[in-house]
């Protein structure tokens, strides 16, 4: 783990487990997201059935993606909206900007949008002179915050009312009278009003591309995502190729299992398909329609047997939800834009390996990604072929391949090994004996920092195993 | 193609990661197959009362519900609502029905009329009918032509009104009738909507009325 990347995650997670605070932020949240998943699974007569159709579909969309996305581009087209495939994040934050200059647009407002963030859009319009709302009530608290979001589905989750109160005061100019969520809410709103009727260009995400129908799927539960696509004289969707499903009926399962993984909903409040620009008769709608398909790192997934099935997430927040690493060291410690075991699955391969091979380790294999996933991505096995990856690749550690170099020389020497163990276990109880675990001068400092120390065998197993033989 | 031309001279890269994803794709993957297929399994329950269900989920989802006998009744409830909301101009779809309607429950009142435009901001409620009303869910599903993409979500308070005819029992049964009848042809937009606006972002506590309706209320009347 020696990269920069690698060191940052080390320190902040220690930071942030011993944040008792933190803990508590958190804690309360899960356990409110526990409650309401397990009831809005209730609701659903067979979860596991709803899970495989899930996978069956995202599955099929997947391993035809070619024709599925020419499908939805030539409905989109047909309808007078325009396709843009980028292959990467310059492509597709240079296109939007180019798009924004040409409509002499000054004001953005955007809905939530992952992939906005993993391309940095919204800085990118920045630096162009164009002011960016984020109307997300979220993600409009971590953009005054001028930090990244949280988590992907709730991005202020890690910080409390008053935090926020504090934060509006300072930032808004406006006296803050109360930090009682609904009157914070009403704030944000009648701030973010003025937003959505004096922007020329609103952009939003998409949860679903659908093919046969020619939409795309947003949903929503504040409204501001409606408000983004129906207002403004143009929208654009900015979107990852892999969200393509098959049918418009496809949504019946899918809307009702993202809302039950994602907040415990039987479905989202707004769940919404747009299909090209106001169409002649319309009472409103925006001018000018634009999909923006990014690819960023995608495409070479599908080449890949073994992690193709990635490309199924609909980025739910399930698997951060369970993931006991995730509740320790927060959302901001992974430094992604993906955080949880899917970011530590997907950024390796967005953003390169070497660099984010760390996030592999990140976790403590006991597989309650997978259990939860509602596409059944095999999440936690991911990150196994990802550490194995990274070691074929030589992307590890030289002291690290050295000490298995030499444990490998040891292991086909028997006698070697048998010293080895001898002198571990001498030194051991020498150190221990001195009351030195833990310290600089405890070759197990590393699990004795915060442990206490496994208690030491008074002989080795091969001895033990001699001994058992002989006995029986 | 006319249309990969016409999307080629902006779009350089549209070829390079179609070319990508075919390279990809000739990787096979296989998979083991399931014991049964999702299609065979039941996923959720089957409705056998949809009013019932539409009933209870409205209640879940925090909407009101009003079920009315005739148009008189439903006159009386738009009326009801309308007295309670702050006085000013309210949008309304342009339909004969709901021209009728409000002509009834709302003599005098200030209105605009969807085939005027977008709502202005300052609605204090809009009136639209729905295409279809889901009991699974509880939702209403609306498209442009209800009013426009602005209709069921600019002013604080949504009144739909519509006959039990609209009910249908699920999601799968809304979502099939609007591909066959190619409802997404016809409008740019549609809309399957679950309630009041919400957030739960600070503190995970709920909080009705985002940036959308605070209200969400049906008026379903069940005779003519």
């Amino acid at each position: 783990m020696s990269s920069t990347a690698a060191r940052r995650f080390l320190q902040d997670a220690a930071v942030k487990s011993a944040d008792l605070m933190h803990r508590e932020v958190i804690r309360r949240g899960m356990d409110s997201y526990d409650a309401a998943h397990l009831k809005g699974r209730a609701r659903i007569k067979d979860w596991e059935a709803a899970r495989q159709k899930c996978q069956e579909i995202k599955r099929e969309a997947i391993n035809h993606l070619d024709r599925y996305l020419l499908q939805f581009e030539e409905k989109v087209v047909a309808r007078g909206g325009h396709v843009f495939w980028a292959a990467n994040s310059e492509e597709a934050c240079a296109y939007v900007k180019n798009l924004a200059t040409r409509f002499n647009v000054r004001t953005v407002v955007k809905s939530k949008s992952m992939v906005t963030e993993e391309i940095h859009l919204g800085p990118a319009l920045e630096k162009a002179g164009i002011k960016v709302w984020e109307t997300d009530f979220g993600e409009f608290i971590v953009q005054l915050r001028e930090e990244g979001p949280y988590h992907i589905v709730t991005p202020a989750m890690h910080l409390l009312r008053g935090q926020i109160a504090t934060l509006f005061q300072e930032k808004l100019g406006q006296k803050i009278e109360s930090d009682d969520p609904a009157y914070l809410m009403a704030v944000a709103r009648s701030v973010l009003r003025q937003a959505f009727f004096s922007a020329e260009m609103g952009i939003s995400g998409a949860n679903f591309l659908v093919a046969d129908a020619g939409v795309i799927a947003i949903s929503t539960n504040e409204g501001n995502g409606r408000l983004c696509t129906s207002v403004p004289r143009i929208h654009v969707a900015v979107t990852g190729i892999e969200k393509v499903i098959p049918r418009l009926e496809d949504l019946a399962v899918l809307w009702p299992v993202l809302a039950t993984s994602g907040t415990g909903q039987g479905i989202t409040t707004y769940s919404t398909l747009i299909g090209g620009p106001r169409r002649p008769g319309e009472a409103d709608g925006p001018e000018e329609f634009h999909v923006v398909l990014v690819d960023n790192g995608r495409s070479q997934l599908l080449a890949d047997p073994e992690q193709r099935e990635v490309l199924h997430c609909i980025r739910c927040g399930a698997c951060l939800n369970i993931c006991p690493v995730f509740r320790h060291v927060g959302g901001h410690t992974y430094g992604t834009t993906y955080p949880g075991p899917i970011g530590s699955v997907l950024t390796p391969h967005l953003n390169g390996i070497k660099e984010f091979n760390h996030l592999s380790y990140a976790s403590s294999l006991c597989g309650a990604c997978t259990s939860v996933c509602p596409v059944k991505i095999d999440l936690h096995h991911h990150l196994l072929q990802n550490r194995r990856n990274a070691t074929e690749a030589g992307a590890t550690k030289s002291s690290e391949r050295l000490m298995f170099r030499a444990w490998r020389h040891a292991m086909l020497r028997p006698r070697m090994y048998a010293l080895g163990g001898w002198l571990m276990r001498k030194s051991l109880r020498v150190v221990y004996g001195l009351g030195l675990q833990g310290t600089v001068l405890d070759p197990m400092r590393k699990w004795n920092r915060y442990r206490s120390p496994v208690p030491l065998p008074s002989e080795s197993f091969r001895a033990r195993w001699r001994k058992d033989r002989a006995a029986s | 193609m006319p249309q990969a031309e016409k999307t080629q001279s902006e779009n350089s890269s549209r070829e390079q990661i179609l070319g990508r994803i075919r390279a990809g794709l000739r990787t096979v993957v296989k998979v083991e197959e399931p014991a049964a297929t999702a299609s065979e399994c039941v996923i959720f329950e089957p409705i056998n009362n949809p009013l019932e269900r539409f009933q209870q989920e409205c209640v879940a989802n925090l909407m009101e519900c009003a079920l009315t006998a005739d148009a008189a009744s439903s006159a009386r409830q738009l009326a009801e609502v309308l007295q309670s909301l702050p006085d000013g101009e309210i949008f309304v779809q342009d339909d004969p029905s709901l021209r009728r309607l409000v002509e009834l429950a709302a003599p005098g009142r200030a209105i605009r009329w969807s085939s005027q435009g977008a709502p202005s901001e300052a609605s204090q409620a809009t009136v639209t009918l729905a295409e279809a009303l889901i009991a699974q869910t509880g939702s209403i599903l609306v498209t442009a032509s209800c009013g426009g993409r602005g209709a069921s979500v600019i002013a604080p308070c949504h009144i739909v009104f519509s006959t039990i005819a609209k009910l249908l029992p699920d999601l799968a049964t809304a979502l099939t009738r609007a591909s066959q009848e190619r409802t997404l042809g016809h409008n740019s937009f549609a809309c399957v909507i679950s309630g009041s606006s919400r957030t739960a972002d600070i503190e995970k506590i709920l909080v009705q009325g985002a940036h959308g309706p605070r209200r969400l209320v049906v008026i379903l009347q069940s005779g003519n």
